[in-house]
């Protein structure tokens, strides 16, 4: 578990983050989002200290980071950057061994581990491994970062706008990745972006900061549907453009009266896609929506007029 | 021109040779120490901005000093010879090699060290793996600037005792040996070119490789030094050194046949073109060189202090030479041999015979002559200005020119009369005849063996030996040998002995 306990970090003419409190759970996937300048990435590195704040404490599992021993706490801490920042010295087995060496591993060691974890991250260790990072795609990059990161089995990783330079097919394969990495390990993730689409699909929870001031914490549904203040409305109002909620579906003229034994109350600002995940589980279910009822031919019959809306726009 | 450096290359091959090792020896010494010293002071000092900024401003400043300045400077604490070359040519490469690692050091991409931070990597290991490897691409071209600098700056250890490639230069420059000039110039500009080449390559070469490879080339090097040094049996050597230039060389040459003539067991050692003469007389005090070939007129000149006037004749000239150095430097002057070599006036054989020309009073008739003299000569009072005083000459044109271009420039007929050394080669080479002093007006220039007293005491065979060409040597028969030295290329070592041989004198 981290705790953040009322950090303030002020720089000689602007404060980055004013009194934060925060605690984040033990294998959460926890996503700090916000603006650019808003003190996510500040709050990220005073968790490894790349950054010393100016008043209060973090602590990981109780103990406060000022009091560790700070190259030891690193060397357990995995760390992902923006851009990967692989050593351009040095081949992709050499750069993801790195915090492996500082621990000390044997080179016998070291290498069926990264081998390990390169496959792990869908890069083959023959075609890969003795690259240099000039010769790597932006992906395949982060990727060797993200197994540099994992190499020591770390209980926490941190992640600085990783993929926030690639691609959008990239993008999305890579958040595809640590979805499956955190659910496979058993890892804290503290993520931070400004992208508030990947902060949607990777978070557990999520923090949204702005101006180095907490805005509001809580789970992605929560904070769309119940967003904090006008600023996590506004920031968050694009995403909400192409939500499709039920009330949506309600309007759009779906939906029968209540019979009875309709089996479970679903609020009226839950997203379709919410909806449709419940409904993969089980195909037969009739959710309750204020008085109406709505069964999975009605998401289909909803889905198919925005198919006709789509054609309408295009003649 | 192609032939003549061919001829000359040839003929001084071995000496070439030589000098090529000695400017490569200087040149890598250097190179190391610069490296040992730039590159740690940079690593040192990369996390105190200001304290880097000031040691840049300080190797800058250093490189704006003359390089001449800095030998000059060294002297009196390091004395002559490679020590104090190597010591300016770090000075100077420092500049260079510090800045580039440096600035390598500094500008890595912070997010490259912010990674090897987070990583918790130790700071030997982030040093080692990360900052040295991303900076040495800087450090190299750094490395490759400072070492064109040492060893282009290398070819002036030679104006100190030396050696090197300079030498030739320094030789062609002043002897108007465009042979010698060349190879010097050619074989520094080449050793420039390969060693920048050499160090391109080191740039794809393993960084541990590297390492191991300069470590083994200073533990060979080292080892090699010391076995040589050991090896070298310590009986007594006699160091004899000699000016720039052929005539010094052929001196110091007889010097040692003489020597070694009656004591076949003393070692001799000879320094040819040993630097000017205020490095040479220095030398001679400091006792790193035990004897040098000097002329009277030098002494009186420039050495000692004197408050009678100089002489004109000879032999009273070498009388208070030799007193006042016995006086104030406790030093010998031997008696010198015959040959003058100083100034005088010189005419083509042509003029000579046309106008009935014999001594210099008879150009006093011949205003009109065009005349071109060494600037020194101009101005000097024992030059033109005493001439005019003393013949009552009187020129309606007169030139200065650098002194090795006025010989041809008479020869071709640009010119009538110009000022000599008695003993240029050159006169022989053009045929020209040099014009009597009848007067005595010049100040003489007679050579003859320098050496401390406390060594003239401890050695008398040694001066018993040098005392035998006392008197020897004429002024043509001196003309002659530096024709066959600096002309024809001859070796002076065997156009020396082939001369003592010949006049029955070993």
């Amino acid at each position: 578990m981290i705790e953040f306990k009322a950090i303030t970090k002020e720089y000689a003419n602007e404060t980055a983050l004013q009194a934060i409190n925060l605690k984040i759970d033990s294998r959460e996937l926890f996503v700090l989002v916000g603006p650019s300048g808003s003190g996510k990435t500040t709050l990220l590195k005073t968790v490894n200290r790349l950054v010393v704040p100016t008043k209060g404490q973090v602590l990981i599992d109780g103990a406060d980071v000022a009091d560790t021993d700070l190259q030891t706490s690193r060397q357990h801490i995995g760390y992902v950057l923006q851009s990967s920042a692989l050593f351009p010295n040095m081949t992709v087995m050499q750069n993801a061994a790195v915090q492996l060496e500082a621990l000390g591993w044997s080179k016998t060691k070291i290498k069926p581990r990264i081998e390990h974890l390169l496959q792990l991250v869908d890069l083959d260790p023959k075609l890969y491994a003795d690259r240099k990072p000039a010769e790597l795609s932006g992906g395949e990059a982060q990727r060797v970062g993200i197994v540099r990161a994992l190499a020591a089995d770390p209980k926490l990783i941190l992640m600085d706008e990783p993929f926030s330079a690639l691609d959008p097919v990239s993008k999305r394969q890579l958040q595809n990745l640590i979805l499956k990495l955190h659910q496979q390990l058993d890892t804290t993730i503290l993520f931070v972006t400004h992208d508030m689409q990947e902060a949607l699909r990777l978070a557990d929870r999520m923090a949204v900061l702005h101006n180095g001031q907490l805005q509001q914490v809580g789970a992605s549904q929560t904070i769309l549907e119940q967003p904090a203040n006008a600023f996590v409305a506004d920031f968050f109002k694009e995403v909400m453009a192409t939500q499709h909620t039920l009330n949506q579906v309600l309007a759009a003229g779906f939906g029968q009266p209540l019979t009875q034994g309709s089996s479970q109350t679903i609020a009226p600002s839950t997203s379709i896609y919410t909806w449709a995940a419940i409904l993969k589980t089980d195909p037969h279910l009739v959710v309750q929506v204020g008085t109406k009822q709505l069964k999975a031919s009605d998401l289909i019959s909803y889905l198919a007029t925005l198919q006709k809306e789509d054609r309408q726009d295009v003649e | 021109m192609l032939n003549e450096t061919i001829h000359y290359a040839q003929a001084n091959s071995h000496e070439i040779l030589v000098a090529l090792g000695q400017h490569i020896e200087v040149a890598f010494i250097a190179t190391l120490l610069t490296i040992i010293i730039a590159i740690p002071l940079a690593v040192a000092l990369m996390n105190h901005r200001q304290a880097g900024e000031f040691v840049l401003q300080v190797a800058s400043v250093i490189q704006t000093i003359p390089s001449l300045a800095i030998l000059g400077l060294l002297i009196p604490f390091v004395g002559i010879g490679t020590v104090p070359a190597i010591i300016a040519l770090v000075l100077y490469a420092i500049m260079p090699v510090f800045q580039n690692t440096y600035a390598g050091l500094t500008n890595i991409d912070p997010l490259l060290i912010e990674a090897a931070d987070a990583m918790g990597v130790s700071r030997r290991y982030k040093l080692m793996r990360v900052q040295i490897p991303l900076a040495m691409p800087m450090i190299l071209s750094g490395i490759r600037i400072g070492v064109v600098m040492i060893i282009g700056t290398a070819t002036l250890a030679a104006l100190i005792g030396g050696g090197g490639l300079g030498t030739y230069i320094l030789l062609g420059i002043q002897s108007n040996n465009n042979a010698a000039l060349l190879i010097g110039a050619l074989l520094s500009a080449a050793l420039a070119l390969i060693a920048s080449w050499l160090i391109k390559l080191l740039a794809h070469a393993n960084f541990k490789k590297l390492f191991i490879g300069v470590a083994t080339l200073v533990i060979i090097g080292g080892g090699a030094f010391g076995i040589h040094t050991l090896m070298t049996p310590k009986t007594e050597t006699i160091t004899i050194a000699g000016k720039m230039g052929g005539e010094p060389e052929i001196l110091i040459n007889m010097y040692k046949d003489l020597i070694k003539a009656d004591d076949p067991h003393i070692n001799v050692t000879l320094k040819r073109n040993f630097g000017g003469t205020s490095f040479l007389f220095k030398a001679l005090k400091a006792k790193q060189i035990d004897i040098y070939p000097e002329f009277t007129g030098t002494v009186l000149q420039s050495l000692v202090k004197t408050t009678q006037p100089i002489s004109h004749d000879p032999t009273q000239a070498y009388h208070q030479g030799e007193t006042a150095l016995s006086q104030q430097f406790n030093m010998t002057l031997l008696r010198p041999m015959a040959y003058q070599n100083g100034y005088g006036m010189t005419v083509t054989q042509q003029t000579a015979d046309k106008y009935h020309l014999k001594t210099i009073a008879d150009l006093a008739k011949h205003p009109e002559f065009r005349a071109g003299f060494d600037p020194d000569f101009y101005q000097q009072s024992d030059g033109y200005p005493g001439l005019k005083q003393a013949y009552g000459l009187h020129f309606n044109s007169v030139k200065t020119m650098e002194p090795s271009l006025r010989y041809q420039a008479l020869a071709q007929g640009d010119l009538d009369v110009t000022d000599a050394y008695t003993t240029d080669p050159q006169i022989k080479k053009y045929h020209l005849v040099l014009l009597q002093d009848s007067k005595s007006f010049f100040p003489p220039y007679q050579g003859s063996p320098l050496m401390l007293t406390s060594f003239a005491k401890a050695h008398p065979q040694v001066v018993k030996s040098l005392n035998r060409i006392a008197g020897k040597i004429s002024t043509q028969d001196m003309q002659q040998l530096n024709y066959q030295v600096t002309v024809q290329h001859q070796k002076a070592s065997v156009v020396a002995k082939r001369y003592l041989q010949s006049h029955h004198l070993l």
